[in-house]
């Protein structure tokens, strides 16, 4: 009857089944050119979740930089005017404005993007200040000024040795308020004064990473006087150092003069945060001064020396590229701190973005450097790492773009998840460290997170657990102390029962011995002669003694104890008497 | 006088690290089964140093166990001690035989096992705060074997005490030595390994093809 119409089905069924795996297999899969790996306790790479997806690259055609040779735009500049970046070097964001400002340094000028990355402003010049034009702007730092008011931009116009502080007139026009040139004081020996990158500070002190000067960034007051350097680096030691000092103990004053400086390696970049700390990278290839976060006084509170443990970057041996394989050494050239401390900080060497908690704790890895680069997500020469939001830009100065890195769903939950947690929210960060779990189950950070919260919630079996998962040995430390203690509260009675009773328990037996009692009968074993000597003489007194102690003992205690130790007692005097005198008896033969 | 069993000569001798060994050498005592049993502890507590201690103070790399280094500090370390130890003291008019070496020695290590395991157990009950407890048993267990080993080996060969010393330090030397040629036998050894079987491969080559 269905003879008909099987066939039929199986041709459906068949085409059906054949679209499906074409369609399975010709599904474009959007994925990063890299893998997401984080570090574990152990600071080995594991793979895990990508906390950033790449969501666009913006070269200048996004940007709409034609708008500059455009003539009936108000933006126009030039008919001849670059429509790309060309190497750009620094950028900055202004977040109460939300503009991102770049250093266009190749081609003189400021370019600024609005929130959607489309070009909003272009500056070719500051008007008033007495020099045309900018000659290779390596950085910018944008804020709003508390003197004036209103937005003011930092330009470090490396090549005309001078960094201009500027009012913004129009999306044009940028109006001159202050320079800050080669500091005319003894202590500034260099003959040049090429600042790199520039920031100022609340008091709208401006700091600087000027080039080939390595006691530390040069500060300005407001009023562009010098006053100091700030948070210099220091040497790294390494056994070069060391032998060199020693050379230097014996060498002649010619040889010294001949003999190569140890300075220490200058900043690469900086930034500042909300409540004033400067975070500074250096290119260094190990961690003494890789990243340091400093205070007013330009004292490091990221200090290794001190006992501390933090670390940034790849770690050591950590080459976790399946892609290139390449041993690297990183190279850390721009630090970022967002509005909520998310502390982004750039690797030049391997193109990857390392974001940490305001506790330096690493949160995820992102971005790479291939060899073609030519991929979303691959960066050829990444220069400069800046924040808004749930966004991360990078630029790049060779590509000529900027690359938006956009948090993933697993992003969003890691970045709740930290914000309590570093608030000290254990509880309140729970579930959203739940939801970091279900997606990477190696996700270290979330079991002591975890950990954390049921410890709070005193549930100390739990913590343990938690914190044994993430080897976190000093929390479990703490846990466990808590759980001892709590074990102790509640079972205070027993263990001093348990204690009271072994006590006796050891007395009593001990009596018996002495009296040779035994509950199950044996046949008597044949006695040692040495064993009599001793206690032969007073055995009664002893035996007797024992046994009122021991009965005053289980009297105050245990019944049954008690009993054994009265049948004890009762037993103890005939038995000993009797034991003594066979072994006179022995002696006498 | 002195008519223990086999556990009762390792608890007198530890318990009279003066004369124990003495006592035991004049009465001839001594078994060879419980000195490899306790060599056998030595490596349990190597392992349990390793696996059971608490979680709070294991520095372990756990992610991969290999036993052969433990073994190598504990079982191996034992017989190069003792037959470095029997060859450099026959040339110096030493009395002991291997054997003697062998079953004094294994004695002379019981506290530290004793302490180790205590320890390990210890540790497993305090924090971090209170480390000092597991570090001192651990420390008194290696002192009063160090002082036992001194007295085994003085009791051994019947030297003085500072003839003793030296020649324990030159065991150590000797140790070296024996352990550094192993290895060098090994690897030549190894290398006329791959030898041979380069010449095999290369005839089995010739006859295939």
């Amino acid at each position: 009857m269905n003879g008909n119409k099987n066939p039929m089905k199986k041709f459906f069924g068949l085409a059906m089944a054949a679209v499906t795996a074409l369609s399975m297999t010709t599904t474009a899969f959007a994925d990063e050119p890299y893998n997401s790996y984080n570090y574990d306790t152990w600071d080995d790479p594991v793979p895990s979740q990508s906390v950033y997806r790449v969501e666009a690259t913006i070269t200048g055609a996004e940007m709409q930089l034609d708008r500059l040779r455009d003539r009936s735009d108000p933006l126009f500049y030039d008919e001849e005017a670059a429509v790309t970046l060309s190497d750009a070097a620094d950028m900055s964001w202004d977040d109460d404005r939300k503009e991102l400002w770049i250093a266009d340094t190749k081609n003189n000028r400021i370019i600024v993007l609005d929130e959607e990355l489309k070009l909003k402003a272009r500056y070719y010049t500051v008007e008033g200040s007495g020099v045309d034009g900018f000659a290779a702007p390596g950085g910018i730092f944008v804020n709003t000024s508390p003197s004036l008011g209103c937005q003011v931009a930092y330009i470090a116009d490396t090549d005309n040795s001078r960094i201009v502080k500027a009012k913004v007139k129009s999306a044009t026009e940028l109006e001159f308020v202050q320079d800050y040139t080669k500091p005319d004081s003894s202590l500034y020996t260099i003959q040049t004064f090429l600042p790199k990158k520039v920031l100022a500070d609340g008091a709208e002190n401006v700091y600087s990473v000027v080039s080939n000067i390595s006691t530390g960034s040069v500060q300005f007051s407001r009023d562009g006087t010098f006053s100091q350097y700030y948070g210099a680096n220091r040497v790294q030691v390494t056994a070069a150092i060391v032998a060199q000092r020693l050379w230097r103990a014996i060498a002649s004053e010619d040889q010294l003069e001949g003999m190569q400086r140890n300075v220490p390696v200058e900043y690469a970049n900086f930034d500042i945060d909300i409540d004033g700390f400067i975070y500074t990278v250096t290119e260094v290839t190990t961690d003494t001064d890789a990243v340091k976060k400093l205070n007013a006084a330009g004292y490091n509170i990221w200090n290794n020396a001190v006992g501390n443990e933090y670390k940034f970057g790849d770690l050591a041996g950590g080459q976790y590229d399946a892609l290139t394989k390449k041993s690297h050494n990183t190279r850390l050239t721009d630090v970022d701190v967002s509005s909520t401390k998310l502390i982004n900080v750039l690797d030049y060497e391997t193109g990857r973005v390392f974001q940490y908690d305001s506790e330096c704790n690493l949160i995820a890895i992102f971005g790479t450097k291939t060899s073609t680069s030519d991929q979303r997500g691959s960066l050829s020469n990444p220069n400069a790492v800046e924040s808004y939001g749930d966004k991360v830009f990078i630029l790049d100065g060779s590509k000529n773009d900027i690359t938006v890195f956009v948090e993933t769903q697993f992003g969003k939950y890691v970045h709740e998840a930290f914000e309590l947690y570093d608030q000290g929210l254990y509880t309140e960060a729970k579930s959203s460290w739940e939801e970091v779990i279900k997606r990477d189950g190696g996700y270290t950070t979330a079991y002591i997170g975890l950990g954390k919260a049921a410890l709070k919630n005193e549930e100390y079996s739990k913590a343990l657990k938690y914190f044994k998962t993430a080897y976190d040995q000093d929390d479990y430390d703490k846990a466990f102390k808590y759980t001892r203690e709590a074990f102790l509260r509640e079972n205070f009675t027993l263990i001093v029962i348990v204690i009271v009773l072994l006590i006796v328990l050891v007395i009593v037996r001990k009596v018996m011995k002495q009296k040779g009692i035994r509950l199950i009968k044996r046949k008597p074993k044949r006695l040692n002669i040495e064993d009599g000597f001793g206690i032969l003489g007073d055995a009664e007194k002893k035996a007797e003694k024992a046994a009122e102690e021991a009965v005053d003992e289980a009297e105050e205690t245990v019944g049954e104890a008690a009993e054994e130790a009265e049948e004890a007692a009762e037993e103890v005097s005939v038995s000993e008497l009797e034991e003594a005198a066979d072994d006179e008896e022995k002696e006498g033969e | 006088m002195y008519e223990f069993s086999t556990l009762g000569w390792i608890k007198h001798v530890v318990f009279h690290p003066v004369e124990g060994f003495e006592d035991m050498r004049w009465k001839k005592q001594g078994s060879i089964k419980a000195a490899l049993v306790i060599v056998f502890l030595l490596f349990v507590a190597m392992v349990a140093n390793r696996q059971l201690m608490g979680f709070q103070f294991n520095t372990a790399y756990v992610k991969v166990f290999n036993i052969v280094p433990l073994l190598v500090q504990s079982v191996v370390y034992f017989f190069t001690w003792v037959i470095g130890n029997w060859a450099l003291c026959t040339l110096f008019d030493g009395e002991g035989t291997l054997k003697k070496i062998c079953i004094y020695s294994a004695y002379a290590l019981v506290p530290y096992i004793v302490c180790e395991f205590i320890s390990i157990l210890i540790s497993n009950f305090i924090v971090q705060d209170e480390r000092i407890w597991m570090t001192s048993v651990h420390y008194l267990g290696l002192i009063w074997s160090v002082v036992l080993m001194i007295q085994a080996m003085k009791a051994a060969h019947q030297y003085s005490f500072g003839k003793t010393i030296v020649s324990m330090v030159f065991t150590v030397v000797a140790m070296l030595l024996i352990l550094f040629l192993a290895i060098l036998l090994l690897s030549l050894f190894q290398q006329v390994y791959v030898f041979g079987y380069s010449i095999y491969t290369e005839i089995a080559y010739r006859i295939r093809g």
